[in-house]
């Protein structure tokens, strides 16, 4: 019985999702040596690599661990994760407290816990069991009133670190999410509208001053070329110079020079860009495209709604982190700290984004309702 | 499963399409459109150029003596090293620079991404200040002492219109153009000649600056050095300027004037211009201005000489257009020879006054001198000889004359920019200037004289001379004998250039060099000052009357002559602005500057190197 239930699990097993999640490791890998290599202050060339690879070698066991686990079972701890995930956040404001300005971290010995990040995922299968018990139905905006509450806690916890970049990742997983559960549009629209129309009351009274700035010069990069504009703007030199085919690995001058600032965090596409070009870019971006395709299509078989909808929250929070990195390296969206995944230097989210993957993996591992 | 969550999902993957065909677009935008514009940018971002100033060529007088050289002067800056700018230090060095401390921080604040390279806070920073900030520089964080050539006129004062000075007041386009045909491409803000030989043999001063281009990093510190393009030094300028006799020209000038001005008060006089020329080549040997100015402190001095009602920054000599009276005679007597109106010989009668044409007018303080001929007239300069002499002639003569003379246009003299042209009283010119009223007798008269509406510069007086002399040749003037490169190659050297031949007679022209001996001779107006002269001179005094609102204005005092008679070697011209009449005030002061060239009394003047001192601060 257990033999058999072993070759079906492997049977299903996305090779091509796991393919495409190591290529982007690798990747992810070689443009951190790049970026990293010849970072002033550290002797050792392989400092940051050596950790990211360390993490995600710990990340694929974790991602094997959740995939063996029947994701049931998370449906079932989704309370407990919630609840733990809401002390974490606590915590890190109140310790925040202490210290002066932006907390986001609390060390483990070696390793930086970040809770923001486990947020995302936890707020994924929290979502997940509660529009799934829907059946696919919420004809009233009051149906959808116990999950903005539930969002809106963690998020407005995270909002107040500050991490406007989580929090915005929570808000594009809680819409797609809740289309996918079958959330009438009108009543998206009107949350949206909503959003928008609270939007003034963001700016002046709950963005800090450099947020607002990032927002400006979001819309003229050059009109602060020397303090904000600046990064955005080195980034778009790196990734335009590179050209059609880049300077080749390792060859980026906007790094080398110190031009790119966060250049191994939340602007590594820029020196992927610079050095592999608009081929390489592409390349990438197909890479991604793929990841995501994989996620979508396992959501479509998955065998429950849970299962899609936990898939399709996974997918929504790729998606959009890839738009929202890449395109503020490109200036197509406004500079927030959103790391690529993958590819930006950050252990949390790796291990984060590989869990996640474990999930989906799991939701396709178990995708027959019934086996005979 | 549910359609419709099926219908969902796929439209999510839709929107996930065109999210990615939004990005790859974008980035072909980026990568493929406007690379070019991004590469070219990040390639600035890389290098920079650091200019490597050419050392600013020397001059030098006639006799190799150095005129104008560079001095090594000490540059502050200041650059951060690493830790940011220190208040400390800002503080201490506002205080000894005397530099508003708000001025610094203005200037290290946009400085942001270059503030590793040292920034210049103040140069030509005296010996004092910077052997105190030695002492204090263990403390000081990120300064620097660097040592940059600073311009030298080594005699000061001496010849400072003729060698004028550096500045960085913008260039007019055609000067942009002249230099830039000459391979020097003016920008902006430049330190560039702004007078005399500085302005107009900038290209050939200033050598090619040369480059270095090195890659940096964003805090502007150098990572790589890549092509070095030596800097090549200007060329050397020898002068056919004799430095002792300018400072004797300079020094005549300047005693005589105040002189005239203890005398008289200061409404009026103050100001004179002296020339010397080698009739025989053309070249300028002398041109001295009082007042003058000190070209090495004309950075602190500058607005106070531009209001200074004496107008020391003028170079009046090649400037200034004055009635030129009586040394205008030669101009009438030619004309009066040339048309035949005249013969040398005829007498015409001089009682002192002369009643014609409805007007009364006399001879200088009415002296009435008889029967007189040409040479007489001349001699004696006498004024009623020349109105009737005139009327012979007439204006259209005078005029023509005068223009052969060289009068109404620039001698052509290109070494010194903005040389006036003057004015020939003329019908056109009245014609011209009053709306085409007629030209009368009377007037002909007038400009018989040097009056009515001549006007000329002293170096054209000068000139008009020195044709006179050497036979009706028209040399162009000029001040720059040589052009010596840095290896002591002669690049280029000055032949006296003919511009032009007078369409006047040799006997005429002899028959005014023979008449302008008679000045210097006893009862010519020249001999109280030149008689017991070392060499033969001949000459023209000449007073000038201003026309002035009021009567009881002091004339222009002005004589002209060269030396020696039998072989001229060198014309002096002198106009003294308001010091009456010509052999009073002007006449002595050429005959100082001849019997400087002459007698060899070089020794006189003070010959020491280095004169200019410590006037650094």
């Amino acid at each position: 019985m257990k033999a058999k239930l072993d070759r079906r699990l492997v049977r299903n097993f996305d090779f091509v999702l796991l393919l495409t999640v190591i290529a982007l490791q690798a990747v992810g890998s070689l443009t951190l040596y790049s970026a990293t290599h010849s970072l002033e202050g550290f002797s050792d060339p392989f400092h940051f690599v050596r950790r990211q690879l360390f993490f995600a070698a710990v990340g694929f066991v974790l991602m094997m661990v959740i995939a063996l686990i029947d994701y049931i079972n998370f449906k079932n701890w989704a309370i407990y994760l919630y609840i733990f995930n809401l002390l974490l956040l606590g915590l890190i404001l109140v310790v925040g407290e202490a210290e002066k300005g932006a907390m986001r971290r609390i060390q483990l010995g070696i390793f930086e816990l970040q809770p923001s990040e486990i947020a995302k995922l936890i707020m994924i299968v929290v979502l997940a069991r509660m529009l799934s018990e829907k059946e696919g139905k919420l004809p009233y905006f009051q149906d959808l009133l116990p999950v903005l509450a539930a969002t809106a806690l963690p998020m407005g916890l995270i909002f107040l670190q500050p991490d406007l970049g989580t929090s915005l990742v929570f808000l594009a997983v809680l819409l797609g999410m809740l289309y996918v559960a079958g959330a009438r549009g009108r009543h998206l629209a009107a949350l949206v509208g909503g959003g928008l129309a609270t939007a003034p009351l963001f700016w002046f009274f709950l963005l800090k001053p450099y947020q607002k700035n990032r927002l400006l010069v979001f819309i003229n990069p050059e009109m602060d070329p020397i303090n904000e504009g600046f990064q955005l703007l080195q980034s778009m030199i790196g990734i335009g110079s590179g050209g059609l085919l880049g300077k080749g690995l390792l060859n980026s001058t906007q790094v080398r020079l110190g031009y790119l600032p966060e250049h191994y965090t939340d602007m590594i596409f820029s020196v992927f860009g610079e050095e592999m070009g608009y081929v390489g870019a592409v390349a990438l971006l197909l890479l991604y495209f793929l990841l995501i395709y994989r996620i979508l299509r396992i959501s479509t078989r998955a065998k429950d709604q849970f299962g899609v909808l936990l898939c399709c929250g996974v997918a929504v929070m790729f998606t959009f982190q890839v738009l929202v990195n890449i395109g503020m390296t490109i200036s197509i969206m406004p500079v927030t700290g959103i790391p690529l995944p993958f590819m930006s230097y950050g252990n949390n989210a790796l291990l984060v984004n590989l869990a996640a993957i474990g999930l989906v993996l799991n939701v396709a591992m178990r995708r027959h309702k019934i086996q005979f | 499963m549910n359609k419709n969550i099926m219908r969902r999902v796929r439209l999510i993957f839709v929107l996930v399409i065109m999210i990615f065909i939004l990005l790859a677009g974008r980035l072909a935008h980026l990568q493929v459109v406007k690379h070019d514009y991004y590469w070219y940018r990040a390639e600035q971002n890389r290098f920079t150029k650091i200019t490597l100033p050419a050392t600013r060529g020397e001059v030098y007088d006639a006799r190799g003596k150095l005129l104008v050289s560079n001095r090594p002067g000490f540059v502050v800056s200041l650059m951060d090293m690493g830790e940011g700018y220190d208040d400390e230090t800002i503080s201490y060095l506002s205080d000894i620079l005397k530099i508003d401390k708000e001025e610094i921080y203005e200037a290290i604040e946009g400085r942001r991404y270059m503030r590793y390279l040292p920034l210049p806070l103040k140069s030509d920073i005296t010996m004092e200040t910077i052997s105190q900030i030695s002492e204090h520089l263990w403390k000081l964080k990120g300064v620097n002492i660097e040592i940059r050539p600073i311009r030298e006129y080594k005699r000061n004062k001496t010849a400072a219109h003729i060698l004028g000075f550096l500045g960085q007041a913008p260039v007019d386009e055609s000067t942009r153009e002249l230099w830039a045909a000459e391979d020097y491409h003016y920008e902006e803000g430049e330190l560039v000649g702004q007078e005399g030989i500085e302005r107009s043999w900038e290209p050939a001063l200033r050598g090619v600056d040369g480059e270095q281009r090195i890659e940096i990093n964003s805090m502007g510190q150098p990572i790589n050095f890549f092509e070095r393009k030596e800097p090549v030094p200007g060329h050397n300028l020898h002068l056919t300027l004799d430095l002792d006799l300018q400072k004797a020209a300079e020094k005549a000038l300047a005693a005589q004037v105040k002189n005239i001005v203890k005398k008289e008060g200061s409404k009026y006089a103050g100001r004179a211009s002296a020339v010397v020329l080698d009739p025989g080549s053309g070249a300028i040997l002398a041109l001295a201005n009082y007042p003058s100015y000190n070209p090495n402190r004309i950075g602190k001095e500058y607005e106070k000489l531009t209001l200074d009602p004496k107008r020391p920054l003028t170079n009046s000599a090649i400037q200034g257009t004055y009635p030129i009276g009586s040394t205008f005679k030669m101009v009438t007597g030619t004309a009066a020879l040339e048309t035949g109106a005249i013969s040398d010989r005829d007498i015409f009668s001089c009682r002192g006054v002369l009643t014609t044409h409805g007007d009364t007018k006399a001879c200088y303080r009415r002296a009435a001198h008889g029967g007189v001929n040409l040479y007489r007239g001349i001699a004696v300069s006498c004024n009623i000889y020349f109105y009737q002499v005139g009327l012979r002639a007439g204006i259209d003569a005078i005029a023509k004359y005068a223009r052969e003379y060289g009068f109404g246009s620039p001698t052509g003299l290109e070494d010194l920019r903005g040389e006036a042209a003057g004015v020939v009283a003329s019908r056109e010119y009245k014609s011209s200037v009053t709306d085409g009223e007629p030209w009368y007798p009377a007037e002909t008269m007038s400009a018989a004289i040097g009056q009515s509406y001549n006007s000329q510069t002293p170096l054209q007086v000068a000139h008009y001379v020195a044709m006179i002399a050497n036979g009706g040749i028209h040399y162009r003037p000029y001040l720059v004998q040589k052009v010596v490169d840095n290896k002591g190659e002669v690049v280029q050297e000055t032949k006296p250039e003919v511009l032009r031949r007078a369409k006047i007679s040799a006997k005429t022209l002899g028959t005014m060099r023979e008449a302008m001996r008679g000045v210097t001779r006893p009862g010519g107006t020249g001999y109280s000052v030149f008689h017991n002269f070392p060499v033969t001179t001949a000459g023209k005094t000449g007073s000038a009357e201003v026309a002035a609102m009021g009567r009881g204005l002091p004339s222009h005092s002005l004589y002209v002559g060269y030396a020696p008679y039998e072989k001229p070697q060198i014309v002096v011209a002198v106009i003294i602005e308001y010091g009456g009449s010509g052999y009073a005030a002007a006449a002595p002061v050429v005959a100082e500057i001849m019997k400087y060239y002459f007698t060899g009394q070089r020794k006189g003047v003070s010959d020491s190197e280095g004169e200019t001192g410590s006037q650094a601060g």
